[in-house]
């Protein structure tokens, strides 16, 4: 069983990743892959038996083997596209979407309009209505 | 299990947040529980329609894409509010909640300038939908391809994609589609917008369906009426038997599979 010291490991390994899923890299997986991310996108964070349930559930020609299925977990793992958590019957899996990034714009821009807006506010506030 | 469902635009103006609106409306009469997230957080329009300002819209997504409250304190139950339009006083029995974007000058600042956490964002819209146990789950998306237009396409059970009869609109569409299929949405639909009354309408239907082998849900008319209301309601609850909103309730029940 995991210990609040390795939590705190595996969350320091997840955040120090530039990687994580774009959507948009969804097109370029394999079928199986592809199938998997778009499930787990939409459900967030699955244990492992949910996944095992979810993939049975598929129809006959699309349905993986359970080794194929580990083996697809393992790959999305390594990628960091699914965070795995936990241990033994507790296992579960989260996907892991790619940061949006802010803008490049230079800071000294970004700082000028936060200026100029916090200033638009203030001078609103002090502004009495119309009568 | 509830549906996702994203409404895109490749282009502005299309009427995407008025046909979202609109579609989620129809669906809460039906007696479904809906809820429509606004992603739009460069350029959030979709609360006027409700009525919304920054005087009743207490916290919204980005407070809590910032960590400042939970998903659930950003829905807000739409049609109660003693100053909702005749349109949405319909909604007064029903659950149709909307989740806002900022409209506050700073905060769609701070979203741009420091990008947010899109696992915080989806975490979130999974939370809506198992908290507040909903039939169907709208994204309301900035038009064009970004983070969160392709975020709601990755998770979508049904894609609604926004067209104007105009040829940058018919380019966009094709990307637009090319995007969706290469990432297996279920099922995609196009919905044409705006369409002038002169042209016969089921020959609009016809040519986009061929052009793009893919159905067309509906062809709403360029309504002056529609112009008229300015976004200060929602045009098919207000008025039901105009024109405009017998096809946007007919396509309604396509999309939810009630016809």
């Amino acid at each position: 069983m995991s210990g609040v010291f390795d939590r705190l490991q595996k969350r320091m390994e997840v955040e120090s990743q530039e990687g994580g899923i774009s959507p948009l890299d969804l097109a370029d997986l394999p079928p199986l892959l592809r199938k998997i991310m778009r499930y787990m996108l939409r459900e967030y964070e699955l244990t492992y038996p949910e996944i095992c349930e979810w993939a049975e559930e598929l129809a006959e020609s699309e349905r993986p083997t359970q080794a194929q299925l580990d083996e697809a977990l393992t790959v999305l793992t390594k990628q960091f596209w699914l965070i795995k958590r936990g241990e033994g019957e507790r296992i579960h899996y989260q996907a892991n979407l790619r940061r949006k990034a802010g803008s490049k714009l230079a800071q000294g821009l970004w700082n000028a309009l936060d200026t100029k807006i916090a200033a638009a506010a203030t001078k609103k506030e002090e502004t009495p209505p119309a009568s | 299990m509830s549906q996702i469902i994203s409404i895109h635009s490749y282009r502005g103006g299309t009427g995407k947040s008025n046909v979202t609106a609109n579609l989620a409306a129809q669906a809460a009469m039906a007696g479904k529980r809906v809820a429509i997230v606004d992603s739009d957080i460069q350029s959030p329009g979709i609360h006027v329609l409700f009525g919304l300002d920054k005087s009743t819209m207490k916290q919204t997504l980005n407070d809590y894409l910032h960590g400042k409250c939970a998903i659930t304190d950003a829905a807000f139950l739409v049609g109660r509010e003693p100053t909702a339009k005749e349109g949405v006083c319909k909604l007064a029995d029903k659950f149709l909640w909307l989740v806002p974007s900022s409209i506050e000058t700073m905060e769609i600042s701070r979203v741009l300038k420091e990008g947010y956490d899109v696992n915080v964002l989806n975490k979130g819209l999974k939370t809506l939908r198992k908290s507040l146990q909903l039939d169907y789950l709208f994204i309301d998306t900035h038009p064009g391809l970004n983070e969160e237009t392709l975020l709601s396409i990755g998770i979508s059970d049904e894609m609604v994609i926004i067209l104007r009869p105009d040829q940058q609109d018919f380019q966009g569409t094709a990307v637009t589609l090319d995007v969706a299929r290469s990432l297996d949405v279920p099922s995609i639909r196009l919905f044409v917008n705006k369409a002038l009354s002169r042209y016969d309408h089921a020959q609009i239907r016809a040519d986009v369906e061929k052009t793009y082998s893919t159905q067309v849900v509906g062809v709403l008319p360029l309504s002056e009426d529609m112009v008229d209301l300015a976004s200060a309601d929602v045009f098919s609850l207000r008025f039901p038997d105009h024109p405009w909103s017998k096809e946007l309730i007919r396509a309604a029940k396509i999309i939810l599979g009630q016809a």
